[in-house]
């Protein structure tokens, strides 16, 4: 069974933006393409226009050399092309199963029948008969490609699949990745990371604003080859100068933090001692959910702990909440860029106002003063080189990078001591990745200090200057971070130890 | 007041035809909101039912004619409702609220007309059985049709919701209409269809109030009680066997209070007429406390405007 994809001369143009330009691309069964390029390179686009939810201005798709129409989901489904969206397209207050029989015409038993022979033959286990918001990202995903595999399809499409799931997951999904493409389906596969295109793929075709730039073979290439396409121009690789602290104070302790929750689905955090230099960059990683969301809440003070648990410059400050932890100059950059750090709705200049509630002047008697607001979001903008100059435009038009910079800009305009954050750089491309980077350094070089908690170990061995890892809500000992490899991590992380 | 069966069984025959408009109205409400729609405009559609309805009534001097244009007219007035939001994407809270405003305000121009002139009498089924038997008699037997397909519609929109792909359609639209759409689900057509049955049914309601509960035109005449199946339908967390629980609750204690009132007792008038509501309110709450199954039946997608990626 051999198929043949074929998109010609693709242009889809919106309102001021032109998402595909004349994008024409070759695929053939046996092989996992990848389609790589920055966010708003049109990767995306493309492949609404191929699973029919866009339609696209021009040009033509050729399955097995005959022009096909796709105007709708259905028409993608009729011509066996299988798509599983970034963002789920779940239902998810309903079973399992039954996300599974909505748009299938199969008699429930039989469809039974098939869903637990696709289970049996690649190793999935999924319980078809609970509610699909009880499962976890990953399985959440699974399903989706099971939706896809029951209805035998010649080509599958991934879009950024592995943004949500842990490392375990990921490196399962690529298994099952390869032996679809055994079994003669075509992948291809969308992302903006590019260890996986060269871990999984034999091709690899890079966009840039709406165009095809390069079209070539995996092994032809290199991280540095394929992020100077993506990118259009040569980064420079940045590199932490290794600082002297030993001589600087103690800007923050923190000493047996405990956390018990109700809530079963929240880690319990179990005596955590650290302490923290000026200037330092102390780095936690770990795989998510082992209590990384409840240290970053105990930090911020969305929960409260004890009061001496957490010594900042020498105050006790475990009982204050987020506002009043502000005026002692600490930040925070939460995971969550569009549910906790910013409010999407608003316009970039109230997102700005929020979380400056006491500052002097922006609000007057109760009255918001816009103006005052207005300047300083300016300022953000151009010191931060988010890529707009207007502040009354919504956030939720923001692209995640301009976003995450924007929330970094409205954290460190107020010169803080101490910025913790995490996961800045979840899910952005390559050169806002390079800005954060960039950004999160400068703040240690100026003497101020900052957590970062993330589950990218690159990032963490980039910036931090001590690293420690998370595991089950504890901490291992801290080390110092030109010791530590990402093997060393990786085995901290997965809960062994190492002398 | 000495202890009568018979009288007990009487009164429960009355609980249950007065809560037959509730749940008429409430089941219609609840496929709508399962769907995503969230259509304030209960009380207008009602009205709207129970005057067209009765002046059909006298007009055709058709009981027949008279239920089933009630449900026409409450269908028409909801495809107003969904044209606005599914076509031209209003928002449905305000739209819904001005549909029960044009409502009121329509049915007593029409209605001008038809006050003080007397109702037809309505076929009742099985009226010698409920002579016959004791107690279990006037319970089951003496009422009108209506009442009986009432009764039996929260279990037959249950079968439909858990059952059907029909139901399972209408659960994931109202679920995620945009993951919907993305499956080749029609979610303008579902959400349509869904808004237009809901009519039928407050149509059906306020016709059961005009031609056989109180079988006269009087303005205003629903009383406010779209308002109460509107509020049954989210205490019951979108569960129809709930709903006809939450009604036959809210009649009943409507029907008691009365009584109360009329024995004599020491509680203020207010209060008793209060009663209904609080109760209702309460019981339902008690009965729906589960927070999972809430988040199970809630349609997550309630009162958002969707459309379509072009």
């Amino acid at each position: 069974m051999n198929t043949k994809l074929k998109v010609s001369e693709i242009s889809k143009i919106y309102p001021g933006c032109i998402a595909n330009d004349k994008v024409s691309l070759e695929f053939g069964s046996g092989k996992i393409y990848a389609l790589l390029g920055e966010n708003g390179a049109g990767k995306s686009t493309l492949v609404k226009i191929l699973s029919g939810v866009v339609k696209p201005d021009e040009g033509e798709v050729f399955l097995n050399d005959e022009s096909i129409k796709l105007n709708s989901p259905l028409d993608a489904k009729k011509n066996n092309i299988g798509m599983v969206f970034q963002h789920f397209n779940l239902f998810e207050t309903l079973s399992v199963f039954e996300n599974l029989s909505i748009d299938s015409d199969k008699k429930d038993e039989d469809l039974r029948v098939l869903v637990n022979d696709i289970l049996k033959k690649y190793n999935f286990k999924i319980d078809l008969d609970i509610p699909v918001l009880n499962l976890s990202a990953g399985q959440k995903q699974k399903v989706e490609i099971i939706r896809c595999l029951i209805r035998n399809p010649k080509v599958l499409i991934m879009d950024e699949p592995t943004s949500v799931l842990t490392e375990q997951e990921t490196d399962d999904l690529f298994i099952s990745l390869k032996q679809f493409s055994k079994d003669g389906i075509l992948i291809i596969y969308i992302t903006h990371k590019l260890k996986e295109v060269l871990s999984l793929c034999d091709e690899v075709a890079v966009m840039r604003k709406g165009k095809v730039v390069s079209v070539s073979s995996t092994i032809d290439e290199k991280i540095e080859s394929l992020a100077n396409k993506m990118v259009g121009e040569n980064l420079n690789t940045i590199k932490k100068k290794i600082n002297n602290l030993k001589n600087n104070e103690e800007i923050l302790k923190i000493s047996n933090l405990n956390f018990k929750s109700d809530d079963p689905y929240e880690t319990n955090l179990n005596n955590l001692n650290f302490s923290l230099k000026k200037g330092e960059c102390l780095g936690i990683a770990g795989i998510s959910g082992n209590g990384q969301n409840e240290l970053f809440q105990i930090l911020s003070g969305e929960i409260i702990t004890e009061g001496t648990s957490i010594m900042f410059r020498n105050k006790e400050i475990g009982k204050l909440n987020p506002r009043e932890r502000r005026e002692y100059l600490m930040a925070f950059s939460p995971e969550d860029r569009i549910s906790q750090a910013a409010v999407p709705e608003l316009k970039i200049y109230e997102n700005v106002a929020l979380n400056n509630f006491k500052s002097s002047n922006f609000f007057e008697k109760g009255l918001i003063n816009e103006n005052k607001i207005k300047e300083h979001s300016k300022k953000i903008l151009s010191n931060f080189s988010v890529n707009t100059d207007n502040v009354e435009l919504k956030s939720q038009f923001l692209s995640g990078g301009n976003l995450q910079k924007l929330i970094i800009g409205r954290e460190l305009i107020t010169s803080p001591e101490l910025l913790v954050c995490f996961n800045p750089t979840w899910g952005l491309d390559v050169g806002a990745i390079n800005y954060i980077h960039e950004t999160l350094i400068q703040i240690n070089e100026q003497g101020k200090s900052s957590i970062l908690i993330s589950t990218d170990n690159d990032e963490l061995l980039k910036l931090s200057d001590r690293i420690c890892v998370i595991y089950k809500g504890k901490l291992s000992k801290i080390m110092n971070a030109n010791t530590v490899t990402a093997e060393k991590l990786g085995i901290l992380m997965g809960g062994g130890s190492i002398d | 007041m000495s202890f009568d069966l018979n009288f007990i069984g009487i009164l429960i025959g009355a609980i249950m035809a007065s809560s037959v408009p509730l749940i008429l109205a409430a089941s219609g409400e609840l496929i709508t909101e399962r769907s995503g729609v969230l259509n304030l405009g209960v009380e207008g559609m009602m009205i709207i039912g129970a005057i067209s309805g009765f002046a059909l009534m006298v007009v055709t001097d058709n009981l027949f004619f008279a239920v089933i244009g009630s449900m026409f007219s409450g269908l028409i007035i909801s495809l107003i409702f969904g044209f606005l939001t599914q076509t031209l994407l209003t928002n449905h809270v305000a739209t819904g609220l001005a549909l029960t405003i044009f409502g009121i305000g329509m049915s007593a121009m029409i209605g001008k007309n038809f006050v003080g002139i007397p109702g037809k009498e309505f076929p009742l089924l099985f009226v010698n059985l409920k002579e016959s038997i004791p107690f279990l008699g006037p319970i089951f037997f003496g009422h009108s049709i209506i009442l009986y397909f009432a009764f039996g519609l929260p279990f037959l929109t249950n079968y439909f919701l858990k059952k059907t792909k029909t139901g399972l359609v209408v659960r994931a639209v109202g679920d995620s209409p945009t993951s919907a759409s993305n499956q080749g689900i029609n979610v303008t057509l579902v959400r349509y269809s869904c808004i237009l049955y809901g009519g039928a049914m407050c149509g059906l309601a306020g016709a059961y109030l005009s031609l056989i509960y109180t079988p006269q035109w009087i303005e205003n005449m629903t009383g406010g009680r779209g308002w109460i199946a509107l509020a049954l339908v989210v205490f019951a967390t979108w569960s129809p066997i709930k709903v006809l629980i939450g009604a036959l609750i809210f009649g009943g204690i409507t029907i008691l209070q009365l009584h109360m009132q009329a024995v004599g007792l020491r509680i203020p008038v207010q209060l008793l007429s209060a009663l209904p509501y609080i109760m209702t309110i309460i019981v339902l709450v008690v009965i729906s406390r589960d927070s999972r199954k809430i988040k199970l039946n809630t349609p997550t997608s309630l009162g958002q405007i969707f459309y379509k990626e072009k």
